[in-house]
């Protein structure tokens, strides 16, 4: 065989293989054909591969088990009514003494596989989720801690008295723990749960293909079968095309927009947007486990160097102005009196103090940020940078991408990468401390690292108050202010959660966090 | 006998530059910053679980064993697990360190086998789109050489390769998906959302193209067999196309091989603004998780394509010309 034929037959045989693959759809159909459909809703940000709800914090899983779990209650979380709590599973939760808390639940749910919804699942999912090895750890303490009874199916009593808090602070977390079955927890975290999401929420989980999570509505749906037929939860990279997605009607929800995003798309007649203050606060994070900002005179001083304004000039509309460690909309916010602002004065005062006057003596310092997800990081990074070098602080801003970033982000021992890092932190509830326990407790410095004995017992005061009105006091006149006088990280401003939707979606509620209740929504 | 010598040559050829890639791709990731195990377990993952992962792992041990134990997988067909997909496929974050799914990580080879036919297609268009968008101008040009034809194919050219093609990308999205809503745009539903990103691939190609044909088709066109073609009474037609065209394509056909394997090797940026999801996107997010199985899976296979590849275009060369001997 010459060189020619072996061309000639090996083109026949790629031809005949590749004939089979020709989609003759296309020529026949329109590919933008639409009839009844999904809702679209795009992502900015993928997802970890292990469904179990206690095995991560990754606020796009959260977004989908939003549609697919139940809830015990929900909080709207609202500016004008931030502790606003709306009964779903639960019917009533009341507080029996200060350390047992009673919650009734409905009789008519049923899980999406199948069983009906009971307190053992209310039982089964406290215990679990507060193993102390479960990843996410939002319990006030472990399952040593309290004790869960069920007195009949649909009542479930909760006490605390061992752990020796009050009961209350699984009031705000019925608005944000899943509730997951008993019989697939029993199977442990090795078992069914890691492998898909089987809630009790308006959609069902179908399958995860590629890049995109795809769900449909779930007739027996307490609440009523939802409107749309499913919803298709995918994640895009690019904030570019996902507002093209959106704008061409490929997508119906985009999430994250950026401010010039939003002036994009004001000026088209087919889009609406969404602005919610949200329960995330983003953060500049100081490594306080290792010279310069184990000594909080340097950690003042370097609040002192940064101008606010200045942040927010460049936020736009993506940020809101707030002056505590938590967002205004979660339960014990209030205006710090205490709480650092820009004064460059103030800043050498300290710095001198500290025994670096002018910022001699003081190592090179790394500040780490992200970019790709949170808006405007590298333009404000860049600006934080030069204003502590104004004042002395030989800071290098090093930007990464998310992954690089993700990498670096949290505590080890001895101290995390670089010297302050960049980060937000959202959660799903009005409850302050599963922002400021997980990140100023010494059992848990998630970023900051830090270890204060003085903030733990603050912390543990406000967590055993007996009432939330002691609570609300304790974490006002006692913690919050405290941290705002030894900043292990400078709360910058709070984010605006900015969606963009299609005119024609209808019916949907926007949870201050990202997740969202469609079981009303309508498209056209 | 004659096609065996050479394809086994062309072959062993072949062979050895996908070992001496797929080695350099070893051993720069290793050595980037970034710990593949950290963006595994999660960033709240323990030190020491760090640590016994990635000894577990073999990833503390010297590349050159790491590289030994990968080659000798490779050899069997196995080019491994990824250090992150699910066995879904879908593109994930730093998941936690209990990850009890870690056992379900998605084979290298199967993400590649799923991905690369949408890369096939799209360049397969994107070739089509240029040859459609180029051969006219080109030829044109080239056959009146320093003329106007010439000065408009060499604009055109300029022209094309001077737009970027993220931006020409999000413009005609936002024009033809947009606002005329002729052709989807972002994504994968069917083989109409192949035409816009094809069609941006091919203005970035057509440059090329043109470039080659026009100094290619002059320079034919200036040879004496052409004088003597049209002494022997043959038209102007049938010497363009029976014989300058024919001739000038040996070149033409050399660049083809080169940009088609470029296409396969992954158009990031493309299939990154149209979230179409081929290669190309595998690809990116391969590199921002520290994937590296996948990142090697990758650079393998396109290296074996771009060799066979270029088989293929020499064949197709001799089959034209049967002078040249490789």
């Amino acid at each position: 065989m010459d060189r020619r034929n072996f061309l000639r037959y090996g083109m026949m045989a790629g031809a005949a293989v590749a004939a089979p693959q020709i989609n003759p759809d296309f020529f026949i159909s329109s590919a933008r054909a639409q009839g009844s459909r999904p809702l679209m809703f795009l992502s900015a940000e993928n997802i970890t591969g292990n469904w179990d709800p206690t095995a991560h914090t990754t606020l796009s899983q959260k977004t989908i088990e939003g549609f697919v779990m139940g809830f015990l209650a929900r909080a709207p979380m609202r500016p004008d009514d931030p502790g606003a709590m709306n009964m779903e599973l639960a019917t009533e939760i009341t507080q029996l003494d200060p350390y047992r808390l009673e919650i009734k639940l409905r009789d008519d749910v049923t899980f999406h596989d199948g069983k009906p919804f009971k307190a053992e699942d209310v039982k089964a999912t406290f215990e679990y989720g507060s193993l102390p090895d479960r990843p996410a750890q939002w319990y006030p303490g472990s399952n040593e801690t309290f004790e869960v009874t069920t007195p009949d199916d649909y009542t479930v009593i909760v006490d605390t008295s061992k752990g020796g808090y009050g009961a209350h602070l699984f009031i705000f977390l019925a608005a944000y723990l899943p509730m997951m079955s008993a019989t697939d927890i029993a199977e442990g975290p090795n078992g069914v749960l890691s492998t898909r999401l089987n809630g009790t929420g308006p959609f069902r989980f179908v399958e995860q293909d590629g890049n995109d999570t795809v769900m449909e509505a779930y007739e027996d749906y307490f609440k009523g079968t939802p409107t749309v037929p499913g919803v298709t939860f995918s994640f895009v990279g690019d904030a570019t095309t996902r507002m093209l997605s959106l704008m061409n009607g490929q997508a119906d929800v985009i999430e994250r927009l950026e401010p010039e995003q939003v002036e994009t798309l004001e000026g088209e007649d087919d889009i609406k947007l969404s602005r919610l203050v949200s329960v995330e606060n983003k953060y500049l994070w100081f490594r306080c486990s290792k010279p310069p900002f184990d000594n909080p005179l340097v950690r003042k001083a370097a609040c002192h160097a940064i101008d606010r304004d200045l942040i927010m000039q460049i936020m736009g509309s993506a940020g809101e102005f707030s002056s505590n460690f938590v967002s205004p909309i979660k339960f014990g916010y209030t205006d710090l009196e205490n709480y650092p602002e820009y004064d460059p004065e103030e800043c050498q005062r300290l710095l001198a103090e500290a025994g670096f006057p002018g910022g001699e003596g003081l190592p090179e310092l790394e500040y780490i940020t992200s970019t790709g997800f949170y808006p405007k990081t590298k333009e404000y990074g860049e600006v934080i940078t030069a204003l502590l070098q104004e004042q002395g602080f030989p800071v290098t801003l090093n930007v990464m991408e998310v992954a690089a970033w993700n990498e670096r982000l949290y505590d080890r021992p001895g101290g995390g990468p670089g010297h302050m890092v960049d980060c937000g932190w959202s959660t799903g509830s009005p409850e302050p401390d599963l922002v400021l326990r997980t990140h100023f407790h010494s059992g848990s410095k998630r970023i900051c690292g830090i270890e204060d004995p003085e903030i733990d017992a603050a912390l543990d005061a406000e967590r055993n108050a007996e009432t939330l009105e002691a609570r609300e006091e304790s974490l006002q006149t006692n913690l919050m202010p405290m941290l705002a006088d030894k900043v292990p990280a400078l709360s910058l401003f709070t984010s605006v959660m900015i969606h963009g939707m299609r005119a024609d979606l209808d019916g949907m509620f926007i949870y201050p966090d990202g997740s969202t209740d469609a079981s009303e929504a309508t498209i056209g | 006998m004659f096609i065996v010598r050479f394809l086994a040559r062309r072959l062993l050829q072949g062979a050895v530059i996908v070992f001496l890639v797929s080695a350099l791709i070893f051993t720069l990731l290793r050595v980037v910053p970034g710990d593949p195990v950290r963006l595994m377990a999660g960033g709240m993952a323990p030190e020491a679980l760090i640590e016994q992962i990635a000894e577990d792992m073999g990833l503390r041990d010297p590349i050159y064993q790491q590289f030994g134990r990968y080659v000798a997988g490779v050899v069997q067909g196995d080019l491994g697990q990824s250090f992150v997909r699910p066995a879904n496929g879908a593109a994930v974050g730093g998941a936690s360190f209990d990850d009890s799914t870690r056992g379900e990580r998605a084979e290298v080879w199967d993400l590649i086998a799923q991905t690369a036919p949408m890369t096939l297609q799209l360049a397969l268009l994107a070739m089509a789109f240029a040859l459609v968008i180029a051969v006219p101008i080109g030829v044109w040009g080239g056959l009146r050489p320093g003329r106007l034809p010439d000065r408009i194919a060499l604009y055109l050219s300029s022209l094309f390769v001077s737009l970027p093609n993220f931006w020409l990308g999000i413009v005609l999205a936002l024009l033809l998906s947009v606002h005329l809503e002729l052709v989807p745009a972002i994504g994968y539903e069917g083989f109409a959302y192949t035409i816009l990103p094809a069609f941006v691939l091919a203005i970035e190609i057509a440059p090329f193209i043109i470039r080659t044909l026009t100094v290619s088709v002059a320079g034919v066109m200036g040879q004496s067999f052409i004088d003597i073609a049209a002494v022997r009474g043959l038209t102007r037609n049938q010497i363009v196309f029976r014989h300058a065209i024919k001739n000038s394509s040996v070149p033409l056909l050399n660049l083809l091989g080169v940009q088609f394997s470029m296409l396969l090797g992954g158009v990031l940026v493309i299939e990154f603004i149209f979230d179409y999801p081929g290669l190309g996107l595998l690809t990116i997010n391969a590199v921002m998780q520290r994937d590296f199985p996948l990142i090697q899976g990758i650079a393998i296979v396109t290296a074996a394509a771009f060799v066979l590849i270029n088989i293929v275009v020499d064949l197709c060369a001799t089959a034209i010309d049967p002078r040249l001997d490789y």
